[in-house]
């Protein structure tokens, strides 16, 4: 069964007392799209997972996964979704040839295909040759990928990724990108959650940025860029000088934020201002220790929609 | 779900947690040496206090003390099934078992029966390891099954009263730290002596402590052969600790589920 949007929420909310950790979200995922959800740790974002596979009961709201209710459907949420959670919990007493087995029997695939599926997935995820070692002895990288592969036993529709490469070196995370575009592009509809602006940037058809429990902005990355609208010049300066350069920016365009000691500036004028600026500041007296123009990136959309900057909190 | 399909994942887990245990020799050694070393230490130690007005008719101390053995290993052994449950709740595997069509039911049963089956595997190797050494079981080869039967649903029972702990506080220290409650538990029980070689507080307390009746069930089959007092004290009191274990560690389930 084909559906148009796969992943649906309607004003869905989780409180945990008197936290709001998820208040009020609507999101939409069409079928094939790879969705992603950016934000900060605590921002909300594996709530709003483990509420669209069932792990979490919403306080408010609802939401259909696979064209299932998440509360009164959850057992066919479950056999239509496959879920690769936070931290690739995997028992590490057992090996990935046994694990995959163990997933094959809790989805009900036949016992005379278990072996040969896990064969396949082993392969696909570059595990076949350490299919039999204990998984403890496994690096982070290979512990993802084989999470993943455990997530596609029963070839899902649906597939949900919180924070699929949180702690991999760049190798291993440019490869997980890699396989979630090759099941991408084979009709998986993907929502994955990440706190890392270029994982969103690269893979992402759509995204949503998420803080404090609410969707703050929602597009296309270039269509969410292009809406910021200006580069950013963000110039190092000695606190002292601060607010001497934070006077001079200002005539140029809106101040943004940024790190310390530094002051960021949307330029009006696009790139040509610079050389004005550099002047500007020069007759003010102000040393500049560094320069850096930025065309505009999901950061500047993270920092205009909430105030604050993803980049920072992440690193 | 079908049962079939749900008898398939719980046998699943079972193979899981059965192999858990076996991968950790640092868990099976201690709870297999350790009772094996107290029963050389203590038949050569006590062997005089055989003699002692209420003592049973015994072959030896070590004959007397088969079945303190056989607890002993069993208790402690069966706290590795719960922590293990409760490791799982931490490190987030039990999610990924929720995040699957999983029958509930079958995550606690599968880990429980690889503490069953440990247990079983205990009982049998105290009780061949100690018959070299001129023990004798009166029951015969009846008795020793039944022996092995108990000792499973003992670890059985323990494990699910004890997997209710790791299900409420998700916390394997938690788990742990009832280790020294069992130990006291077996201490004031008639483990170690029989009841009527005890006086005052000390006897009052072994009297109304479970454990007691336990080993005073494997001991009857040990020293004075099949009854149905002994089948009753080693395996219907077992089956009884199993019950109120799996309620209340249903129970917890639900209760955890149903907070979500």
């Amino acid at each position: 069964m084909t559906l148009q949007h796969p992943i649906v929420a309607e004003n869905l909310s989780r409180h945990f007392g008197d936290l709001k950790a998820v208040d009020g979200i609507n999101l939409s995922v069409s079928e094939g799209e790879i969705f992603g959800f950016l934000g900060p740790n605590g921002a909300g974002k594996s709530t709003v997972v483990r509420m669209l596979t069932t792990l979490l009961r919403p306080t408010s709201g609802t939401a259909r996964v696979a064209g299932f209710d998440v509360v009164k459907q959850a057992d066919s949420v479950r056999r239509s979704i496959g879920v690769a959670l936070q931290d690739a919990a995997i028992d590490p007493l057992m090996t990935g040839t046994e694990l995959l087995q163990l997933q094959a029997v809790l989805y009900g695939i036949p016992a005379n295909k278990m072996k040969s599926r896990a064969g396949e997935l082993l392969e696909r995820v570059g595990l076949t040759a350490a299919g039999d070692r204990r998984v403890g002895t496994y690096s982070g990288g290979m512990r993802r990928r084989l999470d993943l592969a455990l997530s596609l036993i029963h070839q899902p529709t649906v597939l949900f990724l919180d924070e699929p490469t949180a702690g991999l070196d760049p190798m291993s995370r440019i490869a997980l990108w890699d396989e979630v575009r090759r099941l991408n592009s084979e009709g998986t509809t993907v929502m994955l959650t990440t706190q890392y602006l270029e994982e969103a940037d690269q893979l992402a058809d759509r995204i949503a940025i998420i803080d404090k429990g609410q969707i703050v902005r929602e597009g296309q990355p270039r269509v969410l860029k292009s809406s910021v609208g200006v580069p950013t010049l963000i110039v190092n300066v000695s606190k002292e000088q601060l607010e001497v350069a934070t006077a001079v920016l200002v005539t140029f365009g809106e101040i943004r934020p940024t790190g310390d000691n530094a002051v960021g500036v949307g330029l009006r004028q696009g790139a040509q201002a610079v050389t004005d600026v550099v002047r500007k500041l020069d007759e003010a007296g102000v040393r500049v220790s560094h320069l850096e123009l930025n065309e505009p990136s999901l950061d500047d959309v993270f920092a205009e929609a909430t105030g604050h900057r993803l980049e920072g909190e992440t690193q | 779900m079908t049962v079939a399909i749900a008898t398939r994942q719980t046998v699943a887990l079972t193979k899981r947690s059965t192999l858990a245990i076996l991968r950790q020799p640092v868990l099976i050694v201690p709870s297999l040496v350790f009772p094996l070393f107290f029963a050389a230490l203590s038949a050569s130690s006590f062997s005089k206090t055989t003699r002692l007005p209420g003592f049973p008719k015994v072959d030896s101390f070590l004959q007397f003390t088969l079945a303190s053995t056989v607890i002993q290993g069993v208790l402690f052994g069966s706290i590795t099934g719960a922590a293990a449950l409760a490791t799982d709740i931490e490190g987030g595997f039990f999610d990924r078992l929720l995040a699957a069509p999983t029958a509930r039911t079958g995550i606690l049963i599968g880990n429980l029966m690889g503490s069953a089956l440990f247990g079983a595997a205990q009982s049998a190797i105290f009780v061949f390891a100690l018959l070299p050494f001129g023990v004798r079981v009166e029951a015969g080869l009846l008795g020793i099954g039944a022996m092995i039967i108990s000792g499973g649903l003992i670890a059985l029972g323990i494990s699910s009263l004890m997997s209710a702990v790791a299900i409420r506080t998700g916390s394997a220290e938690a788990v742990q730290g009832a280790f020294p409650l069992l130990f006291v538990l077996l201490f004031f029980s008639s483990v170690f002596f029989p009841r009527q070689t005890m006086h005052g507080t000390y006897k009052t307390i072994a009297t109304i402590n479970p454990i007691s009746y336990l080993v005073e069930g494997i001991r009857s089959l040990v020293l004075d052969g099949f009854s149905g007092l002994a089948i009753a004290q080693a395996i219907l009191i077992p089956i009884g600790i199993c019950v109120l274990g799996f309620v209340l560690a249903l129970t917890e389930l639900r209760r955890r589920l149903g907070a979500r």
